[in-house]
């Protein structure tokens, strides 16, 4: 039985790896772009929401120090909000460089987007420096509980937890809206979405800001796990586009089922192979390219759900 | 082919116009303020960026993951000397062999891809190589790496040159990249190299005018493999080490960057220049500031959004000519 | 015998059955059309025979060989050419650099690396004969991108015949190119039709009408008639289906 643990700790992994994935997965299935530049949004937001719950600045009077007297929990849902919506700015600011790589060769989008990964984790360098820090949460959620003789961390379980809302809620999102039901038929299609009456231009902007938001959302549930360096967005990015390929280009819950496995893949190996848990997850995702080029659920129109 | 005869060539002016730079560089680079060491990386990054542009510019397949390579050559180059032999010819042969080992099997897996799927899988394959080399502690070193590594000295038999001062490592890695270089102008102008610029634009003609366009894209992955290796094994007797940190995902876009940057798209000059654009930035603005990666990000991106064929691009802006 | 002939072909994508039953056969030395409206499997057709789609069920041989099921390249090595509906060329290259690449002396030496493809009078030659042939002499050091419609039409087959094939395939040579395209096209394939085994596919049933010896009618996804234009005029299938009119 030595195995639940582990099971447990693949399911929790599998769906933040989902939430990572989510905000990527918008943008590739409207745009057709590969965000390289997700990973360090992720970083960012989880950045800027440690300094919204523990601003360290030079003490300013009588505000920051009412400000800094609030309650933890409170600038901890505080920052929640207020931090994704600020990089889903830096995100639309991206959106209109991309501009003029559109009807070009999708490779530009690619470049630019790495191009803007570096200078962002450069920017963090410079700005938090290259040491390890720390997002502090709430204690209610930290810590551990023990359940059936087994430790268990209470944080990943909120984090999961919330990961799942954040999933039903873009599933809503999708589903219920008529944002979400054009981005669905397939946004790519800009003719299509014109005859629909949308704004195009106004529709990119809104998914770039929504995915780059989520990125931020999932930098500050994760790196409480992982630990907030600068590098950390690449851990980030790249298991964001190996569930996409997994899970096939465009498909809603192919990236969401394809996150759960590549989880379960890492928890499982890691309960054989603590040391090589990570390079299953590659090894997957080479596995299934080769043998299935459009991942797990992809089909031909861009999003299927 | 084109008007300019220059392809059939196997040395040209600006080839002459390199040599000439690099060969007189320990003369005049300290009275610029660089040091010596410098034109040995330049030069090997040089071989790198030929090699890699192979693929880019003339394949069209953009790689997020050819520091692998690089740095599987850095390690068989090192491994050779303590375990082999140690010797200057088996330990540039090993990294040779091994860079078309590892190219020639990731290969197969790619031939058959193009545009963001290669990429995609570029990167997963990149990041096994450096995440095996990161963790297989007892041969690559893991996180430490590969210390102590010999600069064994260049035997030809009749006369034998020392490489341990960094003056005659640099003509040994020039004499390497001179020879690079014609071998590669040559190629990019014989068949293959015209038929791989033809897969690029349009595969599917190519395969109906009766190209197998798999073979040639795998054979251009594994050639392109073999020179980072080769690169990659001039780089660890440089360095006399090998870590895994030149295979991750940031260095493997470095090199894309570069060779971007420097017009590889238009130009077989292009990853030249870009070399040369990159370690400048890297050790002027690098004095000036830390945050010169910054800086040199931002360059990228309005490369690519105003001008993909970079500097190479400018330059035949300027005087009209057509791509080479 | 046949020089090319598709027995019992069948296709489908997904549970859609594009193809059924379809039996071709082309003559040495003739000039075979194929015909049908949109949508009935014309196109799908040609992909089978030229090796993009594998057939379902069915076999194609060429000369005495099988090739059913080759992947485009080796059906292409075997002396079968096809030209696009779609404008099919190598965009960064020149004119003359397009049709070099097409020419089987240089695709026998693909792999060489260790000298240059320029010097070469004899691959120089034969590219200015394919060019003459289809009315770009002159032309040679144009880029293709930077051709007119028309012109790049002309190159399109110009990159068939290069391959210096035993059967060449056009795939709606006259697609897009309006009146005067279409004269300038029938004239140049009434030229090619002296030297090579050809088969077209056509939605223009006049231009068809004029150039081919015998024509295959494909509808609803079979072979509905086959015979010489005169045949077809009369036949009742054709007159029954809408192509009658045109015709």
């Amino acid at each position: 039985m030595d195995l639940v643990p582990h099971i447990v700790n693949g399911l929790s992994l599998g769906l933040l790896f989902a939430l990572i994935a989510l905000g990527f997965m918008l943008i590739v299935g409207v745009m057709e772009v590969i965000n390289l530049a997700h990973g360090s949004l992720f970083a960012l937001g989880a950045y800027v929401a440690m300094v919204i719950i523990n601003p360290a600045f030079a003490d300013f009077g009588g505000i920051y120090a009412a400000y800094v007297g609030l309650p933890l929990p409170m600038r901890y849902v505080l920052a929640i909000v207020v931090a994704p919506a600020l990089v889903a700015v830096v995100g639309m600011g991206l959106e209109v460089c991309m501009r003029r790589t559109y009807g070009k060769d999708p490779l530009y989008g690619l470049l630019l987007t790495f191009g803007a990964a570096l200078v962002l984790e450069e920017t963090i360098r410079l700005i938090w420096g290259p040491t390890e820090q720390v997002l502090t949460v709430p204690q209610g959620i930290s810590g551990a509980f023990l359940f059936g003789g087994l430790i268990y961390s209470k944080y990943r379980f909120f984090a999961a937890a919330f990961a799942l809302l954040a999933i039903l809620l873009v599933w809503l999102f999708l589903e219920r809206t008529p944002y979400g039901a054009v981005i669905k038929a397939g946004a790519h299609d800009s003719e299509m979405v014109r005859a629909l009456g949308i704004n195009l231009t106004r529709l990119r902007l809104l998914v770039f800001a929504l995915g780059t938001a989520l990125a931020a959302l999932a930098g500050i549930i994760m790196t409480p796990i992982w630990g907030l360096r600068p590098h950390v967005g690449v851990d980030a990015v790249v298991p964001a586009f190996l569930i996409i390929v997994l899970g096939g280009v465009g498909s809603f819950w192919g990236a969401v089922i394809a996150g759960v496995l590549v989880g379960l893949a890492v928890g499982l190996t890691g309960s054989f192979a603590s040391q090589w848990s990570l390079l299953s997850m590659y090894l997957l995702l080479i596995a299934v390219v080769t043998f299935r080029a459009r991942g797990l659920f992809g089909k031909k129109s861009v999003l299927e759900l | 082919m084109t008007p300019t005869t220059d392809g059939g060539r196997l040395i040209t002016g600006p080839m002459l116009i390199l040599f000439a730079a690099l060969v007189t560089l320990p003369f005049w680079v300290q009275s610029v303020g660089l040091y010596q060491y410098l034109g040995v990386e330049v030069a090997i990054w040089m071989i790198y960026a030929l090699g890699f542009n192979l693929l880019l510019g003339y394949g069209g397949l953009p790689s997020f993951g050819h520091g692998a390579f690089l740095g599987v050559g850095a390690y068989a180059f090192g491994l050779a000397q303590f375990h082999v032999l140690e010797n200057l010819w088996v330990g540039l042969l090993a990294a040779i062999l091994v860079g078309i080992v590892a190219g020639g099997i990731v290969g197969l897996f790619l031939a058959h891809r193009r545009g963001i799927y290669f990429a995609l899988l570029t990167v997963a394959f990149g990041q096994v190589f450096w995440f095996v080399s990161l963790k297989w502690f007892s041969v690559t070193g893991g996180e430490d790496g590969l210390l102590g590594i010999p600069r064994p000295s260049a035997d030809f038999g009749l006369v034998e040159f020392d490489l341990s001062s960094n003056l005659s490592l640099y003509y040994f890695t020039l004499a390497v990249l001179m020879i690079v270089v014609v071998a590669l102008w040559r190629l990019v102008h014989s068949p293959f190299g015209k038929v791989v610029r033809a897969i690029k634009q349009n595969e599917t003609r190519a395969s109906f005018l009766g190209y197998n366009v798999r073979l040639y894209k795998w054979a251009v992955f594994t050639l392109s493999a073999t020179t980072a290796a080769l690169a990659g094994g001039l780089f660890a007797m440089a360095q006399q080490s090998a870590f895994p940190d030149v295979m991750n995902l940031v260095s493997s876009g470095t090199i894309v960057m570069m060779v971007l940057i420097g017009g590889g798209f238009v130009s077989f000059w292009g990853p030249v220049i870009g070399v040369t654009v990159f370690f400048v930035a890297r050790d002027v603005i690098g004095s000036i500031t830390e945050t010169w990666l910054l800086w040199f990000g931002l360059m990228f991106m309005l490369s690519v959004l105003f001008k993909p064929e970079g500097v190479a691009g400018l330059w035949q802006d300027s005087s009209g000519e057509s791509p080479a | 015998m046949a020089l090319f002939e598709a027995q019992h072909l069948h296709k489908r994508f997904g549970d859609q059955v594009v193809l059924e039953e379809i039996n071709l056969s082309f003559e040495a030395g003739q000039l075979s059309g194929i015909m049908g409206p949109n949508g009935a499997g014309k196109t799908t057709c040609f992909n089978l025979l030229t090796g993009l789609y594998k057939p379902d069920r069915g076999q194609i041989t060429f000369g005495t060989e099988n090739i059913t099921g080759l992947p485009p390249h080796t059906i292409a090595q075997k002396g079968i050419a096809r030209s696009f509906q779609i404008i099919n060329l190598f965009d960064e290259y020149s004119v003359l650099e397009n049709v070099v690449i097409a020419l089987p002396r240089v695709r026998d030496h693909g792999f060489t690396c260790h000298r240059a493809l320029t010097n070469d009078s004899e691959t120089a030659d034969r590219a200015a004969n394919v060019l003459a042939q289809v009315g770009l002499a002159g032309r040679e050091h144009e880029n293709a991108a930077d051709l007119s419609y028309g012109d790049r039409r002309a190159l399109e087959i110009a990159l068939a015949i290069a391959a210096e094939p035993r059967l060449l395939f056009l795939d709606e040579p006259t697609s897009g190119v309006g009146t005067e395209g279409t004269a300038r096209l029938t004239e140049l394939i009434e030229s090619l039709k002296e030297r090579y085994t050809i088969v077209i596919i056509e939605h223009d049933m006049r231009f068809l009408f004029e150039v081919a010896d015998r024509i295959s009618v494909i509808h609803w996804g079979q072979v509905i008639a086959e015979g010489t234009p005169d045949e077809l005029r009369t036949n009742k299938w054709v007159q029954a289906s809408n192509l009658g009119k045109l015709v």
